[in-house]
């Protein structure tokens, strides 16, 4: 909405915004970084999902209207810069309590200690990028921040990373920063938290665990990194609870996700990276690269019981359906064929299945056999949502040419997929090596496809490392 | 901001500059009147009810003022965004658009 009146004011004409009362605040903090701080906003008194017709009609006669004619002919008054530090001056001296107490009183910490930011540390970690400290990644929405090799390393100091981590945070920043990726919409009230999937020698290089436990907190490696992107998100692309991030509940960041490659290999399944074409992005496939996708939640899958393919997928393919409600607005709609919901397998189960199917067998499978009924399909739709606007049925979507022809029929008990594609069903490999438990990730789509970057290691990184681990 | 005092850590700031400059908005209208106002719509939060009560009221209010509805663009958010967004600029001058309302935020 906002990006909308700022191009237009950009173009020369006077703009309103409307926006519900609720959500003033992150207006005028998302305003700031699109460069129009003080764009004009018309209020609509409450949250309109709740009002009756007549309210809503009450509302806007009694208050929006005015706020309209008011941002379009009134004078607004203008905003000057406000002067920040140059990101290399000292902001601070003090001691361990001091400095922490100052970065949580200005909103640069997430509420746990951080490790101080001291140049000697940061210096450590650009000992491990051989790109300059003040080479631009990308701007990140809506601050409209420039990410940088510099920013990067203070983030990474103060979440508790080691500086062998440097090149992986750096992968990190570069997808965040991509706009498939889509980063502007961090801030949205689903409150989905992105989910790192990390492949390659460094899973056992850097000593991250991809076995029991794999998505808990313990390990350094993978519970530091995902502070950092947390960090991140909050210091340089801006989102903040009570501004620009206006998750209804919210998550906490999770850790790094690392495929256990031993089982892939077995099985020859290709990792996450691999799907997502890491390989084809110019980097040898043996690099190391991160996947970032976001999740609003996601189920364990408990006990799932069989000895062959046959037994176990029907046990998944459930809870793919289960699992997917509002979730397919996304697959037809909102922003079509952006549902990927991630299934992540115990290697004890996606090793019994791999004895006669192929990942993409079992995608095709689940395609083929995760179906739920239309006119539920349909109820998510438009029934008990206002999400997507006009009631179109699966039909109408299909004749508009924006989901296959798998969705049409007359029969509202037909079974139609959750997903456009048989790949959008993600699969990775993780966990107890020895239990039969899965996990099923599902989200919100609006993010754009979940976004790979291969990790570039620094010139004598075997030498680096080794000295660094000591 | 800055506050020095002796200590173990001189430590810098987390965040960076901003790469977008203050810019001022366009010149504000001298009246409605006349003028053509577009809705542009993320197709979200009753929008599609909200415009045609503020058109209604809008109309009564001022002689001659016209409006161009939300499906003449598409929808700001979502799959289209990025070309609705881009399409703007040139659709606000082919179109004599005076004013835009967005909506909605919520």
């Amino acid at each position: 909405m906002l990006r909308v009146s700022a191009i237009a004011e950009q173009a020369g004409v006077p703009t309103s915004s409307l926006c519900c009362e609720g959500f003033l605040g992150q207006a005028k903090t998302t305003s700031v970084g699109l460069g129009y701080p003080n764009l004009a906003l018309a209020t609509v008194p409450g949250h309109v999902d709740v009002q009756t017709s007549d309210e809503l009609r009450s509302n806007v006669l009694g208050t929006t209207v005015e706020h309209v004619i008011r941002n379009l002919t009134g004078e607004i008054a203008s905003v000057q810069a406000t002067a920040d530090p140059d990101p290399q001056d000292i902001v601070f001296e003090g001691s361990f309590e001091e400095v922490n107490r100052l970065f949580l009183e200005n909103g640069w910490s997430d509420g746990l200690p951080i490790v101080p930011p001291t140049k000697e540390k940061i210096a450590e970690f650009l000992a491990f990028t051989d790109l300059a400290p003040d080479h631009a990644i990308g701007k990140l929405l809506p601050d409209n921040r420039m990410a940088t090799v510099w920013n990067v390393a203070v983030n990474g100091v103060m979440a508790g990373c080691r500086p062998e981590y440097m090149p992986i945070l750096v992968a990190l920043v570069e997808a965040m920063a991509d706009p498939q990726y889509g980063v502007e919409h961090s801030g949205n009230t689903p409150g989905a938290e992105t989910l790192i999937v990390l492949n390659g020698p460094l899973i056992k290089q850097l000593g991250f665990n991809y076995e029991q436990g794999a998505l808990r907190d313990g390990f350094q490696p993978n519970t530091s990194i995902g502070r950092f992107w947390r960090l991140y998100l909050r210091n340089v692309a801006g989102f903040l609870l009570h501004q620009n991030d206006k998750g209804t509940f919210g998550n906490t960041w999770r850790v790094v996700m690392a495929e256990n490659e031993d089982s892939l290999a077995r099985m020859k399944w290709p990792t996450i990276a691999a799907d997502m074409g890491a390989a084809d992005r110019g980097a040898p496939a043996a690099d190391s690269a991160v996947t970032i996708s976001r999740f609003t939640g996601g189920n364990v899958i408990v006990s799932v019981f069989g000895d062959s393919a046959e037994k176990l997928l029907p046990y998944l393919g459930n809870a793919l359906v289960t699992h997917s409600a509002w979730e397919v607005i996304f697959t037809v709609g909102m922003a079509t064929g952006t549902y990927r919901p991630l299934l992540v397998l115990s290697p004890l189960i996606a090793e019994t299945i791999a004895k006669t199917m192929t990942k993409q067998d079992v995608q095709n499978w689940l395609y083929e056999n995760a179906r739920m009924p239309a006119h539920l399909f349909e109820k998510y739709l438009w029934g008990w949502t206002n999400l997507v606007p006009g009631k179109r049925t699966l039909n109408d979507w299909v004749r508009l040419g924006k989901i296959p022809k798998v969705f049409a029929g007359n029969d509202p008990n037909r079974l139609v997929p959750v997903v456009t594609k048989p790949e959008h069903i993600m699969i990775a490999v993780s966990g107890d090596p020895l239990r039969s438990n899965c996990y099923l990730f599902v989200h919100n789509g609006m993010l754009g496809f979940p976004t790979t970057r291969s990790v570039r290691l620094p010139k004598g990184w075997r030498m680096k490392l080794s000295e660094a681990q000591g | 901001m800055a506050r020095r005092n002796s200590g173990d850590y001189a430590v810098v700031w987390p965040r960076s500059a901003k790469a977008v400059e203050i810019k001022p908005l366009a010149k504000r209208l001298d009246t409605i009147e006349g003028k053509t106002i577009a809705f542009l719509w993320d197709d979200l939060f009753r929008g599609d009810e909200i415009w045609p009560i503020l058109k209604q009221e809008l109309g009564k209010r001022f002689t001659g003022v016209s409006f161009i509805d939300h499906d003449a663009f598409g929808s700001t958010h979502g799959d289209e965004e990025h070309r609705v967004l881009g399409e703007l600029p040139g659709k606000i001058k082919s179109m004599n658009i005076d004013a835009v309302v967005s909506g909605m935020g919520c």
